[in-house]
């Protein structure tokens, strides 16, 4: 083997070649392509639900509709905006027959189910724990806003995705995607004032 | 520098700004605003702050082990349809079997009515919980994105 062969051995395969693998019958295709995405699955499930249990039925769902319709999935198109679209419709579900329109706030000191990991501290520890703080006032306000912004919130802001991929997985016009975020973030900045008010921050 | 924003600017420019989704005539536009707008600016300062803690925001996932032990494949799928089947056909079958049996067992007809009047209003509930399942399938603005 040559030092080009060894190299393209060792890079990481895309999802595009692990689809089509997958679709020939390769399990390890499978099996990477779930280890893959199952996390990011996993944490918008959680994002816009707000209960572990509820996240990991989601999220296991997700990939299980995936691998079942897999023969029928174009291999060019990307895989993370259609496991997300599942995640959506899944937690729309799930907030309807909650029969509210609010999800559970995102984070809850001390809730049952709510798993949320605190950042390691850094050279700078008033720094972290300021940011740490930021960080658990930002997650209650955008738990208390409605589910329409708080998942193109979460999905433009922590998934990054692009705006296409953002109109594709929310069934909207790529035209009306930024300003729909844009009332968004208009809306999380007032909640997240609001939670800074009532700290006394 | 205006305290207030003007009318004539399309605020959910800042948000493309911000994304680095809008054309480079645009852009400019919204640099030359932003020199001139303290609400725009702040609001700026405020987005980016907030996005910069939500992106970098942890969250735990659940640990291997937890994954394996869940269903992976189609088969436990499958068997888990194929189980509910087998449930709920041996459960009309024994309702079905039951209601024979008391229909042709001696009684009289206030118990036969209690016994149907009963299973009527069971079957009604049913029923319009199934219609307005339907209904609401019909109306789901969502039906056409693919589960």
């Amino acid at each position: 083997m040559t030092a080009n062969e060894a190299a393209a051995a060792a890079a990481p395969v895309d999802d595009h070649e692990l689809v089509r693998r997958a679709q020939h019958g390769e399990t390890e295709a499978c099996e990477e392509l779930a280890r893959r995405h199952r996390r990011s699955v996993f944490v918008l499930a959680l994002q816009l639900t707000g209960s572990q249990d509820d996240a990991l039925d989601i999220s296991q769902d997700a990939l299980l509709r995936f691998f079942s319709k897999l023969n029928r999935f174009d291999s060019t198109r990307p895989v993370r905006p259609w496991l997300f679209t599942i995640v959506r419709n899944r937690a729309r579900d799930i907030w309807r027959r909650r029969k509210t329109r609010r999800a559970k706030p995102l984070i809850s000191d001390g809730e049952e189910g709510f798993s949320y990991d605190i950042v390691d501290p850094t050279a700078d520890p008033h720094q972290d724990l300021e940011s740490t703080e930021l960080r658990h006032r930002l997650w209650r306000a955008l738990g208390v806003l409605s589910e329409s912004k708080r998942e193109i919130l979460v999905l433009r802001d922590y998934h990054d995705l692009s705006y296409v991929e953002m109109a594709d997985v929310l069934g909207i016009p790529t035209g009306t995607v930024m300003s729909r975020l844009h009332g968004a973030r208009k809306a999380l900045r007032d909640a997240y004032l609001e939670q800074q008010g009532g700290q006394g921050g | 520098m205006a305290e207030t924003c003007s009318r004539s600017f399309d605020e959910s420019l800042l948000s493309g700004y911000l994304d680095d989704a809008l054309t480079q005539g645009d852009a400019q536009r919204v640099r030359i605003h932003l020199e001139d707008c303290s609400s725009c600016h702040t609001l700026v300062v405020d987005m980016k702050r907030i996005r910069k803690a939500t992106m970098t925001t942890p969250f735990t996932s659940p640990a291997d082990e937890q994954w394996d032990e869940r269903p992976q494949g189609t088969g436990s799928r499958s068997a888990f349809t194929l189980g509910w089947l087998v449930l709920i056909i041996w459960g009309v079958g024994v309702i079905g079997f039951a209601l024979g049996h008391a229909w042709a067992g001696p009684q009289t007809w206030i118990e036969r009515l209690i016994l149907f009047g009963g299973g009527s209003g069971i079957a009604l509930v049913f029923l319009s919980v199934l219609i307005d399942r339907l209904k609401n399938r019909k109306t789901d603005r969502y039906r056409e994105v693919e589960k």
